[in-house]
């Protein structure tokens, strides 16, 4: 199998250098290594850069509104738990509007794996300051520097209690294809927060930035099954950037804990007439 | 000989007024009895001043009634504020342990203290019914019956408990003359009493719908509650969103994965819920919504009733497409007409809003219809698996009806795109402006044939000199106005709207030309009476406007109606 058999013919919107294109190529990657074809991917997606990404590959779509792409796949994921839903979102879309759905989605351990297309900035609408851009960085908007301090999500996935929580960053496809494949195995919710440059909007977190800090931490000998630890990495700021699996912990996710999911998706079910007259003889 | 009496039983929020309520209502319905209830309350669980009117006839009763019979005051204060309700020829039951002095109509009776001397103060409310139903003329036994069904979950030393109590209140009762008491001697019949929440409830399973999320907002939550009793029998799944947001995205979803779904909520709930309409909208994802009003704006009155809501309906989010809105007016129009809506909303691809309200979410009626399973449960969706490419499947295929065959995702090799950007007809986004407007005609193309699936509003004696016309939960009120209007030879008929939008003018201006108009709405800028206009020219003559948070009573429109035209 080869990664063509994901391209579609759609011209691709993003900026000549933009992360995203690693991202995909990772996404692509993972797929193909998972033995998953587009008929059997459905990527869910909101509104930003991230969320064009199924545009631009061959899979199931259904592209929502800004920061609704997790209520959005977890609806899809209750009516069919067996698919395989990949939603794509960005710190705006996921950190930003929709920062209760990605705490709610975490509490449910629905059965999705979340990439966050982190660039730390609002890239579709034009560099205005995201949740995660840094504190006192200028924008056009934001021209006196950014007065909020920056969004964690990995420690707050962590304290919602994350089941798989990972660190990625879009100058490592090598990696990051790895990470979506043990995302995507990982039985409940999973997240990669995924670094990425925006060449046109965000002139400090550059790739070149990013490069000169990130390290493995799998090669550093993270225990991922450490919360303790994974804790500390969460924390470690802005100097030294960890990338990998920070945390992983087993529990059963959404759709295993409901009865009426064990044998059969709820889309399967058939409309059982006799019973439905039956309750409503009953009044 | 036709009876018709009505009880007003009074107490504090948390008082258990509702369980005196639904232990009359049981008796009197085992007994063919004809039962219309109504509950008014406020928003706190505890204290204040709440109260459940019970009507009971030997015919079938579509409103309420404000000429009291009976007052139940769970507390002396509740006797006095609701004292000047009941009628000249009414009584009053007070529970008190302490007074004696009998005014000629106003019995103080020991509810509470009959209850502790059994066993329990809880089983108070069972002393209180059993005093009722022994003034109605109800048996017994039916009475025990009823207890014992009641209280089968419960422990034998409960049961035996209020069987205790029932029997003390059934004896305190039955010294109480009361002219317009029941035969009770009616025996088994097929009909059906039920709350117009649980109508709906039922019409969406009936319908198959799978899937249920919502967030909790006062009156909604009542059809959803309902729905959650089916767990173990149905494949359903309930699911408690985060937010509205969250409960309407979640909708569209599943229906996107093929499970129809229902989310149900309040006119507050809606406005967050009105992007994820258009998400609907646009993706041509079926869905519907049950809209159960209260007065606004923001938090308005939490618990109580209006009908302010239609215009937004109509037009809530952004842009414009077409969906339907429908306002039932009945329990059992309730129950058929969210079936419908899911029926309908897959057909066209398009949401669907079933207008409800506080008033018709909480009443209960006895509806002589059937409440049965009908074709609404059968799918549109194109559930064919061979598929040789996936080129060959386009979501937003262009066709002369507007509707495009609606895959699953995953089933097939057919790719199923589905986006909330203006799109192509395979599902990517555009924004060349001939796919635009081709894919805006494509979606309101389907409104053509929409209109025709809209049923005109029902129209009462034609070439009546003035009409009362109205939408959704105040049919029975107007209708019994109506009536007794007619009974006095007043010339009046109705015309009342159930399925509202999408709107077919022309058919409409022909039915209604040349009838004078009198709009009753519960609201303050006459939705309906607007939109007619609107739509048809058609210019409503006056107008009968509530918008108290109270429901519309017969008396009421009829008091209005008289004072219109000069009588």
């Amino acid at each position: 199998m080869a990664a063509i058999q994901f391209d579609i013919e759609n011209e691709n919107e993003w900026c000549p250098g933009c992360g995203n294109f690693a991202i995909l190529a990772a996404m692509k990657k993972a797929f193909i290594a998972q033995g998953l074809e587009p008929r059997d991917l459905l990527i869910v997606s909101g509104i930003g850069q991230a969320g064009k990404t199924p545009h631009f590959m061959a899979c199931n779509m259904l592209h929502g509104l800004h920061g609704r792409a997790l209520p959005l796949a977890t609806g899809a994921k209750i009516a069919n738990h067996r698919l395989n839903i990949v939603v794509n979102s960005g710190d705006g879309d996921c950190y930003g509007e929709g920062g209760n759905h990605f705490l709610a989605a975490i509490r449910r351990n629905i059965d999705i794996t979340l990439l966050v297309h982190n660039n730390k900035i609002y890239g579709l609408t034009k560099g205005q300051a995201s949740p995660t851009t840094a504190l006192g960085m200028k924008t056009e908007i934001q021209n006196r520097g950014t007065v909020s301090s920056p969004f964690n999500p990995v420690a707050t996935a962590l304290a919602a209690g994350a089941g798989f929580v990972a660190q990625g960053f879009s100058g490592n496809t090598e990696q990051l294809s790895e990470l979506i494949v043990e995302a995507m195995s990982h039985k409940g919710f999973s997240m990669i927060d995924i670094y990425q440059p925006c060449v046109s909007f965000n002139k400090i977190n550059t790739h070149l930035w990013y490069k000169e800090r990130v390290f493995d931490l799998k090669e550093a000998g993270h225990d991922p099954l450490d919360y303790e630890k994974a804790l500390q990495v969460a924390h470690m700021g802005a100097e030294k950037i960890p990338t990998g699996v920070i945390y992983k912990s087993q529990s059963p996710s959404f759709t295993d804990r409901l009865d009426v999911l064990k044998t059969k998706t709820l889309f399967e079910y058939g409309f059982d007439k006799l019973k439905m007259n039956d309750i409503l003889g009953r009044g | 000989m036709i009876k018709d009496i009505t009880i007003l039983i009074a107490g504090a929020a948390g008082q258990g007024i509702q369980t005196i309520g639904t232990l009359l209502a049981r008796v009197c319905h085992r007994a063919g009895l004809f039962i219309f209830s109504s509950d008014d309350f406020e928003s706190r669980i505890r204290g204040g001043h709440s109260f459940h009117l019970l009507r009971i006839g030997t015919r079938p009763l579509v409103a309420p009634s404000l000429n009291i019979d009976i007052l139940a005051a769970v507390n002396e204060r509740d006797y006095e504020y609701h004292r000047e309700r009941l009628g000249p020829k009414g009584i009053a039951l007070i529970n008190s342990d302490t007074k004696k002095t009998m005014e000629s109509h106003a019995f103080y009776l020991p509810f509470d203290a009959s209850a502790k001397a059994a066993g329990g103060m809880i089983a108070s409310n069972t002393v209180a019914a059993g005093a009722l139903l022994a003034i109605i003329g109800a048996k017994f036994k039916d009475f025990e019956t009823v207890l014992k069904d009641n209280f089968r979950d419960k422990s034998e030393e409960v049961l035996k408990l209020n069987l205790k109590t029932g029997k003390q209140g059934y004896d305190i009762g039955r010294d109480i003359e009361f002219p317009k008491y029941f035969d009770f001697t009616g025996g088994r019949h097929g009909r059906v009493f039920m709350t117009g929440a649980k109508a709906a409830a039922l019409g969406a399973l009936a319908a198959d719908c799978r899937f249920f999320s919502f967030y909790p907002m006062s009156p909604g939550t009542g059809i959803i509650s309902n729905a959650a009793q089916y767990g173990n029998e149905l494949p359903i799944v309930i699911e408690q969103a985060e937010d509205e947001l969250a409960a309407i995205n979640m909708a569209v979803g599943a229906s996107f994965a093929g499970v129809r779904s229902l989310t149900a909520t309040s006119g507050g709930g809606f406005c967050l819920m009105t992007e994820g309409l258009g998400l609907a909208a646009m993706t041509e994802t079926p869905v519907v919504i049950v809209l159960a009003q209260r007065p606004g704006p923001a938090t308005g009155l939490a618990t109580r009733t209006a009908q302010a809501d239609l215009l937004f309906s109509i037009y809530a989010s952004q842009d414009e497409f077409p969906r339907f809105v429908f306002a039932p007016g009945s329990v059992l129009e309730t129950f058929n007409t969210v079936k419908k809506a899911f029926y309908l909303s897959e057909k066209y691809q398009v949401p669907a809003i079933v207008l409800m309200d506080q008033f018709l979410a909480d009443s209960a009626g006895t509806e002589t219809g059937a409440f049965q399973t009908g074709h609404e449960h059968e799918t549109f969706l194109d559930q064919e698996t061979q598929m040789s490419q996936d080129q060959a499947y386009f979501r937003y295929k262009l066709t002369g009806s507007g509707i495009s065959p609606r895959k699953v995702p995953c089933l097939s090799d057919a790719l199923v795109r589905a986006t909330g950007n203006e799109h192509s007809e395979e599902g990517l986004s555009s924004e060349d402006p001939r796919v635009r407007t081709a894919m805006v005609e494509k979606r309101f193309r389907k409104q053509v044939l929409m209109k025709d699936e809209m049923r005109m509003p029902l129209v009462f004696c034609e070439d009546s000199s003035f009409y009362l016309t109205g939408w959704g939960s105040t049919k029975g009120s107007i209708m019994e106005a109506c009536l007794r209007l007619r009974e006095e030879g007043i010339d009046v008929g109705w015309v009342i709207f159930e399925d509202i939008w999408p709107l077919d003018s022309h058919r409409l201006k022909t039915l209604l030309e040349n009838k004078k108009l009198i709009m009753v709405e519960g609201n303050a800028t006459c939705q309906l009476g607007s939109l007619i206009r609107q739509e048809t020219g058609i210019d409503y003559v006056t107008r009968i406007l509530k918008y108290d948070g109270r429901p519309f009573y017969p008396e009421y429109i009829i008091e209005r109606a008289k004072q219109i035209m000069g009588k």
